[in-house]
């Protein structure tokens, strides 16, 4: 098998709102994977149909090697889901919800259990229709992962934790990716969590693809020049395709550019100017990413 | 070795780890033949994905600053003192170029901004 999950031209569309607009996603190795994207742009829907849970309109899905409209017991029992609506058996208290569960799989991994409870800090007796949405956040992400999924997918996991318990999560997730060699897809809004532990990002905006990258490779890749002139004023506008965005008043600027390093020293001797470099974090990237459309 | 990354800020985090070896390499806090925390823990400190940490050992492998052994974390390389001397200048370089942009940024004279260097690098001495 050669990717985890793998989307061709998958498109939903539900009346006349298309939900996801021909995706062609390819997933594999263990790995990190942000899904991002503004509310409504597919994010969840896309999920969904990894899982199984809505079947594509056109093009294909597959996941852990099998159309995800087929997948059974055998790769269900390696498959963690942690969805956005979190819906449990409200009358069980926490520890018999999870035994509950771990009867479904072969392995379940009772040590994890039990430290996860504790780092968590969720008691084991309360009654899950007690508690709170983060403490059932918690007790979701806790039935994803002790049967050690190869694949585990999170739909906005932390919207409702403290930064204490999120910083624990994350680091729980990294542990996933370097002891079971895991692959994991986080979708959040909380962009500085993501940032801390992705390292590939998928971004969605109106149920199309816009970046599909390794995060690295976006930091790279865009940065933000603080322009000032030695010789007068500045052109009023930059027209150099390299520049998708830009402020310019009088004898400074400040530009976003795409791709700009090998631009700088031509760009410097042109305008006879001083050029700051400053790159951006995945927060600052974000409005660029989605739309391609941007100001300083 | 203390390493601190900032993984909001921008620069990749591999490179962030790069740049604080090649430093703590040319400025002597990291010793040849000094091993180096294996990725997985170094990884696992951090609290960063592991595959970061490799990028960037994988990096510093191929500028001779790491030595990689079968089954066993990074050394620091032996290198000859001339190329550690070499190393050091071009931190210093890298380091000094904002400063250089800053000086023509506000019309100072070469000069005068050498003289200013001189005169902080003498505070420090006392």
């Amino acid at each position: 098998m050669e990717f985890v999950f793998e989307t061709n031209g998958l498109t939903k569309r539900f009346d006349e709102v298309t939900a996801l607009d021909r995706v062609d996603l390819k997933i594999g190795r263990p790995s990190i994977v942000g899904l991002l994207g503004k509310n409504g742009s597919g994010k969840t829907t896309l999920i969904n149909h990894l899982m199984g849970l809505q079947l594509p309109g056109e093009g294909s899905v597959t996941t852990l090697g099998r159309p995800s409209a087929e997948l059974g017991h055998d790769e269900l029992i390696h498959i963690g889901y942690v969805p956005q609506e979190i819906r449990l058996l409200d009358w069980m208290t926490v520890e018999q919800h999870l035994h509950y569960v771990s009867c479904f799989y072969p392995k379940w991994d009772r040590e994890r259990e039990k430290r996860l409870l504790d780092e968590l800090e969720l008691e084991a007796s309360k009654p899950v229709g007690a508690l709170s949405t983060g403490n059932l956040q918690k007790l979701a992400v806790i039935l994803a992962v002790c049967h050690h999924p190869h694949l585990l997918v999170l739909d906005e996991p932390v919207s409702d934790l403290d930064p204490i318990v999120r910083e624990k999560l994350l680091a729980f997730l990294l542990e996933l990716l370097r002891e079971d060699e895991a692959t994991i897809l986080v979708s959040s809004h909380v962009l500085r969590d993501v940032e801390k532990v992705v390292d590939w990002v998928v971004c969605l905006d109106e149920g199309r693809v816009v970046t599909d990258s390794a995060l690295d490779e976006l930091k790279e890749r865009y940065s933000r020049w603080r322009v000032v002139s030695k010789n007068g004023d500045l052109p009023e506008i930059f027209s150099e395709p390299f520049v998708i965005g830009q402020e310019v008043s009088g004898r400074e600027a400040c530009l976003l550019v795409e791709n700009g390093a090998s631009q700088i020293d031509a760009f410097r001797s042109t305008y006879g100017a001083e050029i700051v470099e400053r790159p951006l974090n995945l927060e600052e990237m974000f409005p660029v990413l989605v739309q391609k459309k941007s100001s300083c | 070795m203390i390493l601190v990354v900032d993984p909001h800020s921008g620069i990749p985090v591999y490179r962030q780890i790069v740049e604080q070896i090649r430093f703590s390499v040319a400025s002597g806090l990291l010793e040849p033949g000094e091993e180096i925390p294996s990725t997985r823990a170094l990884s696992a400190k951090l609290g960063v994905n592991p595959m970061t940490v490799s990028k960037a050992f994988g990096l510093l492998e191929e500028d001779g600053v790491l030595e990689r052994r079968p089954g066993r974390p990074h050394v620091v390389r032996r290198r000859r003192g001339k190329s550690i001397h070499a190393t050091r200048l071009e931190q210093l370089e890298q380091a000094l170029r904002p400063v250089a942009t800053k000086t023509r940024q506000l019309d100072l004279e070469p000069d005068t901004a050498v003289q200013i260097f001189r005169r902080l690098l003498e505070d420090e001495e006392r």
